[in-house]
């Protein structure tokens, strides 16, 4: 019977870790992100809540993502006011670069900063292979659409907003 | 006198058996930032002999280090990236030297490659040093094409071992590595 037990346990958390591990889809609660923004306070994802969210990951040195960041802004000064937030997660070594980057690119919106690139502890937690990367996620926190752009982005913010 | 022969000889061999690549620096490119994505860096980690990548992204490369004790196959590294959807823009490479004169179209075995030197000043080569390997698939094809436009020897465009490479006692069609230094 012990061993029974410890055979469902370990069965347990090996279907846990399998789960964790997983690329986040469609339907699935948002991972909690908790990291520095450019004031160096620590902002939470799960703290916007009741908003609808674009999770963007990217980093000063990945043109594409410098591309993305030009039609976001005006994306963002759309739909800020209705109930819309973006969170963006950079992966850059260097916080000056960051800072720079989010500058240059005029970006209002929620900035963190993860340093590490591709180790960065979110971006493996998150699974992410590529940047720019992208998570739509409603106002409850669960994540609806991946790397949506232009026409497509606009239209599922305007859904999820119920406009 | 034999005695310190002998141990002169036996540092001079242990020397020549430990020259190995020890590390590398590499740039890539495709259609796409190659940088934006984790597939190559994924890619060139999974190879036996490589112990730690590191991405460089100051100078747009990938930073490779060699495990110690292992010889380094360059062509192994070109593979990886090419199946990563990517391709070789520049490949140097340091290894340690241990007498090697850098002399323009002659051949040299180092840490089991053959290398075949496109440019040298007649110089010894003793210790780190770098060299650029400047084969088909470890750099531009335009800059591909002016190495090979420069040489008349058949190697350089087949990267296997011709009339030249032979008289020097290289094997027929083994693989020859063109390098600058």
């Amino acid at each position: 019977m012990k061993i029974q037990r410890k055979n469902y346990l370990l069965f347990v958390f090996i279907i846990l870790s399998i789960v964790v591990k997983a690329q986040p889809g469609p339907g699935k609660q948002a991972i909690e992100i908790a990291l520095p923004s450019l004031s160096g306070d620590t902002l939470k994802l799960s703290s916007l809540k009741g908003k609808v969210v674009l999770l963007d990951f990217w980093a000063s040195w990945c043109g594409p993502c410098r591309f993305s960041n030009k039609k976001l802004v005006k994306l963002y000064s759309k739909y800020k006011s209705q109930g819309f937030e973006i969170y963006s997660v950079s992966i850059d070594d260097s916080k000056g670069d960051w800072k720079k980057a989010v500058q240059k690119d005029k970006i209002t919106w929620i900035q963190v900063n993860d340093a590490g690139g591709w180790d960065a502890r979110t971006a493996i937690t998150w699974n992410i292979t590529g940047i720019p990367t992208s998570y739509l996620i409603n106002k409850e926190g669960k994540l609806v659409g991946m790397d949506l752009e232009g026409k497509d982005l606009e239209e599922a913010v305007k859904d999820l907003l119920g406009k | 006198m034999k005695r310190m022969l002998s141990v002169v000889l036996f540092v001079f061999i242990s020397v020549a058996l430990h020259a190995q690549f020890t590390k590398a620096s590499l740039q890539a490119s495709g259609l796409t930032c190659a940088m934006c994505s984790k597939a190559v860096k994924v890619a060139l980690e999974k190879i036996p002999f490589v112990q730690e990548v590191k991405v460089d992204i100051k100078n747009q490369q990938y930073n490779l280090v060699f495990k110690e004790g292992n010889n380094v196959d360059f062509d192994a590294l070109s593979k990886a990236v090419e199946d990563a959807g990517f391709s070789v823009a520049s490949l140097k490479a340091t290894g340690n030297f241990s007498n090697v004169k850098a002399v323009k179209d002659s051949h040299a075995e180092v840490a089991g490659l053959n290398l075949h030197f496109l440019n040298g000043n007649d110089e010894n080569l003793v210790g780190e040093r770098t060299i650029t390997i400047v084969d088909k698939n470890f750099l531009s094809a335009k800059a591909f094409k002016k190495y090979a436009s420069e040489s008349k020897h058949a190697c350089v465009q087949t990267g296997k071992a011709d009339d030249c490479c032979k008289k020097e006692g290289v094997a027929a069609n083994a693989r020859v590595y063109h390098v600058i230094i």
